[in-house]
């Protein structure tokens, strides 16, 4: 769909205050690239210092390219400036990835949409501002899925899952946003483009998952695959939350390959009840969302079976979906969890851990314990069956003590890693997480990642103070 | 969304506008279902992008000429507050803030009395019907007058039919089974009267009784979204004494925008002293398919005639029925209960069909755009009939259907019900 645009030649009316450009850089970037694709004005540039998780500095100008020469000019313009720039897609990260740390240029890619569906190659070549869920509406008709499946996939894009490589509930059995990637276009802080494969040198490798530190995706060439024929769903309920990772565990050691494997607390459930209404069990102190799939339908039931067998040996109560309308009425529930937790409180610390399977039981529980132990609500959800959990702390900001909070967030974290796991199992490091880095990665190998950033970033000037922490600047 | 909002000195309505802020956790899961997002594709004319530049304006940090921009765009349909899982009362703070800050906005003499026009006429049947009639005439002019005055023409039907008054109260055919207070509404009489018809007719038919109380006016939606909060307040106060809620089993409307208007009557009246009897009022109110879905889900529906032949009736949500009242299903069943009518889903069924209110005076740039894509979108279905439940949209569907040069009928769900039982279907 082309954007439409209110600006100069448009009858709609402008800010009454808007006498152009505001800065040296805005006022060179709407000189070349016309003030459609250029925001400068203090209302615009307010929006899009946030993103899902945090506010940071207003830009002083902000791009909205419409094609790849349009990212080139713009990342000049911002270099002969010496500003730093920030890449932004739908800004649905939580992490902090697209809040610039400093008032710079930032380039959102929502209107980069152009999709383009191989149905022989069971290829499609997305712009980095395709909406993920349009990849797999694109491909149905053709007999083709793209499975990376984050909670958020109706409105993150594809730029973003790249920049996080992004996971969701599909990820156990079918992987993340980076196993999809075919090829990929970036445009270097010194706005040259460059066109990668998965080859000899995975350069695109190193980008996915890179947060925008090092280079600006443009274009992503996507796998795709034939969904299963049969996928059949269930939903277990646990009156204590390790009893949950047990039977996860046990599921998958008795050889179960569910496609999907998603837990939620009961603060998480009863959130969700709150918005969607749809009978969940309440009281349940966990809940756990099952799909097995595949085209032979005994084999999937077969799965099915195993899991609801292990759910019970551990004390879960089993119900499995009557019909599609129903699993897809659960999966919508799962997917509304994050969003659904504001209703409780206004902020919260979102931590995305993940650990070996085998010690799932072990660290939620102590996760728990860590949550009732201090003055905060603390909730749990997450891709189980990878390991990946998602701690949330939900504060009042105004009422309490963020510091506090971040120290429960640092003590988390330590869990994880105590346990053999890491701090981001998909939403990034971004800034909430930089801190910890110092935990998680040993010095050698944080110099290595700083020169791996100055070789392809030599000026700092992309996405500064995310991901690596900054006495490394010095190191 | 951390904010310093001056509650204080803001009042009840402050506090309505703080909670709303305070809710949203700027997820972005409202975007994709937003309008204007979809077609200008930035952050300020996205819900999220909204909530914050209200809140830097109520914070002191933005001035309003600058928000407003951006605030004006905002259709009101609410597809964001559907879809938004953190609960946030988006309609409550756009429409408390447009009440707020409309004094504080500087229009020009041109703007102040289209605006002043439309809330005189609108809100007065007779006067609306005379301007509609006035406004038939003027279409021949349509080509060479400003897109501001050509878009409300071109809405007008062909026809613009007479005024016909409903009687005061309507007995129940058969066994009375209930009695119901009805809101006749203002527009819609002028321009479609027989949806008015139409419901007294299926109501009496079904036993329900209908009184149509003295001193009722129009239900000051219209007002309050254009900012206009003291006349929008004096509607509400004139209705409030109109209707006893102990009166009536229900209080029963058939314009999606005006049920949300009155649904809306404790809000409006936050923190002040009606605030309860607007509470007990709007308890009592019900869409008429919500009324009427409840006695279809009872099994007390007098079931109608079956459709002469097979009819795919193509159902379009009316944003102020689905997301401002999270009335979907009955619509649907009812229809689906004449025998021989198929329910057609409408693709991006959720977004707008860009009348909202006063939209196509304001911002009719955005409100075509919309429509063409609507109208399109229901057309792909190939229906023999387009349904919906609200006026605005029963006008702007119909002039973008007809545009698109199909001639499928847009009617009102229940016309449709009452040619069902009349057996005229
Ligand atoms: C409710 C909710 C649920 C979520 N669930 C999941 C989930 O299940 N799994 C998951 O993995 N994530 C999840 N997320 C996190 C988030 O949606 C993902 O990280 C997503 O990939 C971000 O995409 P985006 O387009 O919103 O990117 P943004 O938030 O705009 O940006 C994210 C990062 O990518 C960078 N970036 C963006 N575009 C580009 C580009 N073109 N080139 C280079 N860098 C770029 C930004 O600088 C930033 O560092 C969830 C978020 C929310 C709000
Ligand atoms: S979905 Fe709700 S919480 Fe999320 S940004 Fe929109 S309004 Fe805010
Ligand atoms: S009310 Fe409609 S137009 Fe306004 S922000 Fe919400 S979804 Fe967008």
């Amino acid at each position: 769909m082309e954007k439409l645009a209110l600006t100069t030649n448009s009858r709609a009316r402008k800010p009454a205050s808007a006498g152009g450009a505001h800065n040296a850089l805005a006022a060179d970037l709407t000189r070349l690239l016309g003030p459609r694709k250029v925001l400068s004005n203090l209302s615009e540039r307010l929006n899009y210092r946030y993103d899902a998780i945090q506010f940071g500095a207003t830009p002083l100008a902000v791009v909205l390219p419409e094609s790849t020469e349009d990212v080139v000019a713009a990342v000049r313009a911002a270099r002969a400036a010496g500003v730093p720039i920030v890449g932004r897609g739908a800004a649905s990260g939580l992490s902090g990835g697209a809040a610039p740390t400093e008032p710079g240029l930032v380039i959102s890619f929502t209107r980069m949409t152009r999709l383009t569906i191989h149905p022989d190659r069971r290829e499609a070549q997305a712009q980095a501002g395709v909406i993920t869920l349009a990849v797999s509406d694109a491909a149905r008709p053709h007999g083709l899925i793209y499975p990376p499946d984050p909670a958020s996939f109706r409105t993150s894009t594809i730029g973003g899952n790249l920049a996080e490589n992004a996971g969701g509930p599909m990820c156990f059995k079918y992987g993340v946003t980076g196993d999809y990637v075919r090829a990929l276009s970036f445009v270097d802080a010194d706005g040259e483009l460059h066109h990668v494969t998965r080859d000899a040198f995975d350069l695109a490798g190193l980008l996915i998952g890179s947060e925008g530190t090092l280079g600006l995706i443009t274009e992503a060439t996507l796998r795709l695959i034939p969904p299963a024929t049969h996928t059949r769903t269930l939903m277990a309920h646990f009156p204590e939350v390790g009893a949950c990772a047990e039977a996860v565990s046990a599921a998958i050691a008795a050889g179960a390959v569910p496609s999907k494997l998603e837990f939620m607390d009961r603060a998480c459930t009863n959130a969700v009840e709150d918005y969607l209404n749809l009978g969940l069990p309440r009281g349940a102190e966990a809940v756990l969302l099952v799909d097995t799939d595949g085209d032979d339908l005994d084999t999937v039931q077969d799965e099915l079976q195993l899991v609801a067998d292990a759910c019970e040996r551990a004390g879960g109560t089993v119900r499995r979906a009557a019909t599609d309308a129903e699993g897809a009425a659960l999966w919508r529930a799962r997917r509304s969890v994050s969003p659904a937790l504001g209703r409780i409180r206004p902020q919260r610390m979102n931590e995305d851990i993940v650990v070996p399977r085998s010690a799932l039981p072990d660290v939620v529980r102590e996760i728990r314990a860590l949550g009732d132990a201090s003055p905060f609500r603390l909730v749990q959800f997450g891709h189980i069956g990878d390991g990946n959990l998602h701690p949330n702390i939900l504060f009042d900001p105004r009422k309490e003590d963020t510091h506090a909070v971040h120290d429960l967030a640092h003590e988390i974290a330590l869990v994880a890693l105590r346990h053999g796991g890491v701090l981001s199992g998909e939403h990034g490091i971004g800034s909430m997480k930089r801190d910890f880095m110092t935990d998680a990665v040993d010095p050698g190998t944080l110099k290595a990642l700083w020169n791996v950033k100055r070789a392809l970033d030599p000026h700092l000037a992309l996405n500064p103070g995310k991901i690596l922490p900054a006495e490394g600047v010095d190191g | 969304m951390n904010n310093d909002i001056p509650v204080q000195t803001l009042g009840g309505q402050g506090e309505v506008m703080a909670h709303a802020v305070d809710a949203c956790v700027h997820c972005g899961f409202c975007l994709p279902a937003c309008p204007t997002y979809a077609l200008l594709g930035d952050e300020m004319d996205s819900p999220r992008g909204r909530i914050v530049l209200m809140k830097e304006v109520l914070e002191g940090g933005l001035p309003l000429m600058d928000a407003a921009p951006h605030l004006d765009r905002c259709l009101g349909c609410q597809a964001c507050v559907t879809a938004c899982p953190s609960g946030v009362p988006y309609g409550e703070l756009i429409t408390a803030f447009r009440g707020w800050s409309e004094p504080q906005r500087q229009r020009s003499p041109f703007d102040r009395a289209k605006r002043a026009a439309i809330l005189k006429i609108l809100p007065a049947p007779k006067v609306f019907s005379v301007a509609a009639r006035l406004g038939q005439f003027a279409k021949p002019l349509a080509p060479v007058l400003p897109a501001a005055l050509r878009s409300p023409l071109d809405l007008l039907p062909e026809h613009v039919p007479a005024m016909q008054p409903s009687a005061d109260f309507t007995p129940a055919r058969g066994v009375r089974r209930g009695r119901v207070a009805f809101l006749v509404g203002c527009a819609q009489q002028a321009l479609t009267p027989n949806f008015n018809a139409a419901t007294l007719r299926v109501l009496s038919r079904n036993g329900i009784e209908v009184v149509i109380p003295d001193g009722q006016g129009c239900c000051g939606a219209a007002a309050l979204h254009t900012g206009a909060r003291d006349e929008a307040l004096k509607l509400v106060r004139a209705n409030l004494n109109a209707f006893n809620p102990d009166d009536f089993d229900a209080i029963l409307s058939n314009a999606a925008g005006c049920g949300a208007g009155l649904k809306e009557y404790p809000m409006v009246l936050h923190g002040e002293s009606d605030e309860a009897r607007a509470q007990a009022f709007a308890a009592k109110v019900m869409d008429i398919s919500e009324y009427l879905g409840g006695l279809l889900a009872d099994g007390t529906l007098e079931p109608t005639l079956p459709a002469s032949r097979p009819l795919k009736v193509a159902y379009h949500d009316a944003c102020h029925l689905a997301h401002a009242q999270g009335v979907r299903a009955q619509p649907r069943d009812l229809l689906r209960a004449i025998p021989g009518v198929t329910v057609l889903e409408i693709p991006e069924g959720d977004l707008c069909c860009g009348s909202a209110g006063t939209y196509n005076l304001e911002q009719p740039e955005l409100a075509t755009q919309l429509g063409e894509r609507k109208a399109k979108n229901i057309l792909s279905t190939h229906p023999d009939l387009i349904a919906s439940g609200n006026i605005g949209c029963h006008t702007q569907i119909q002039s973008h259907v007809r545009r698109q040069g199909d001639r499928a009928p847009v009617m009102h769900t229940i016309e449709i019900l009452d040619l069902a039982y009349r057996g005229e279907l």
